[in-house]
């Protein structure tokens, strides 16, 4: 599985098939900080992702 | 109808959406929630812009750290509230067009009340919690809320149609810890533009607008991205459990 990580860098990671906040749990991302698309997609922390899939995590803002 | 002066004065863009287009504009009644960074891009554009009505809202007073980038706002008006000096900036900018100008606190109590006549919502807030409000009460009045956030160097913004495409709780299931975040003038001038961008082609019916995609500015390294989403079917404010 091919994450993008919020500082623009790339990991391989060998998980079969994980859910989403298992693996920033052991990336040690704080889930409250970021959203991740699988292949291209937002999707909600409680999906899981296959070694196939691509991740990305971006950190998003709140500010004004 | 637009008057003699109106169209001289919109006549540039009468070029891309035709008189027709700026009526459609002069017609339109805008909420601005906030009079900071992004409300000041945001609202500064509408105004010049001939958006018809503009109800701005903030319930803060002008400090000397607000003003590397909220230029609604002066030197002159530090202590002042926020709403005082975009009133005179607006009205300053554009007499044509009608300028409502509140302290208030947004609230769940007086929402309702803030947004009675409005037709869309332009997110200019610092916080999720109030994002979250604005979100619910465009889904029930079934409005678009356009959204934008900034931290430093980077920001993101997306439109949310209510009953079309994600809402802000399919997108940010979770507010993120609330911190006091860096802020560049510039990074709000991005973003409220692209906000303004949207509603203009929203209200002109032109073009192709931000629905379920999320746009992302790193301005440090000169980039934009974009990230598909689409609704949640268990989100908890817009799945059909709740509607």
């Amino acid at each position: 599985m091919l994450i993008a990580l919020p500082d623009g860098s790339r990991r391989e990671i060998a998980e079969k098939c994980a859910r989403i906040d298992d693996i920033l749990k052991q990336l040690g991302i704080n889930p409250e900080e970021v959203i991740v698309a699988k292949n291209g997609r937002i999707v909600p922390e409680e999906e899981t992702a296959g070694s196939n899939d691509e991740l990305k995590i971006v950190r998003f803002v709140h500010g004004g | 109808m637009l008057s003699e002066a109106e169209k001289k004065r919109y006549s540039r863009q009468i070029r891309l959406f035709g008189e027709d287009g700026q009526e459609k504009l002069k017609r339109t009644s805008v909420f601005i929630a906030g009079a900071g960074g992004l409300g000041s891009a945001v609202s500064i554009y509408m105004a010049a812009g001939g958006f018809g009505k503009i109800r701005i809202v903030d319930c803060d007073s002008v400090e000397l750290s607000n003003l590397n980038r909220q230029i609604l706002h002066a030197n002159a008006d530090v202590g002042r509230p926020k709403a005082k000096s975009a009133f005179e900036t607006l009205t300053g900018i554009n007499p044509e067009i009608e300028v409502e100008a509140l302290v208030e606190t947004i609230s769940q109590d007086n929402i309702d009340q803030l947004l009675q006549g409005c037709d869309l919502i332009m997110d200019a807030m610092d916080n999720f919690p109030i994002r979250y409000l604005l979100n619910r009460t465009a889904l029930r009045r079934k409005i678009p809320l356009f959204h934008g956030a900034i931290s430093g160097y980077q920001g993101q913004a997306t439109t949310i149609i209510p009953g079309k495409t994600a809402c802000l709780s399919c997108i940010f299931p979770r507010a993120p810890p609330a911190t006091i975040f860096p802020a560049l003038g510039s990074t709000c001038g991005v973003i409220g533009s692209i906000q303004v961008t949207e509603a203009v082609k929203y209200v002109t019916e032109a073009g192709m607008l931000l629905e379920n995609r999320l746009l992302l500015w790193d301005g440090l390294n000169g980039c934009l991205d974009e990230m598909a989403c689409e609704r949640n079917s268990a989100c908890r404010e817009c799945s059909d459990s709740v509607y």
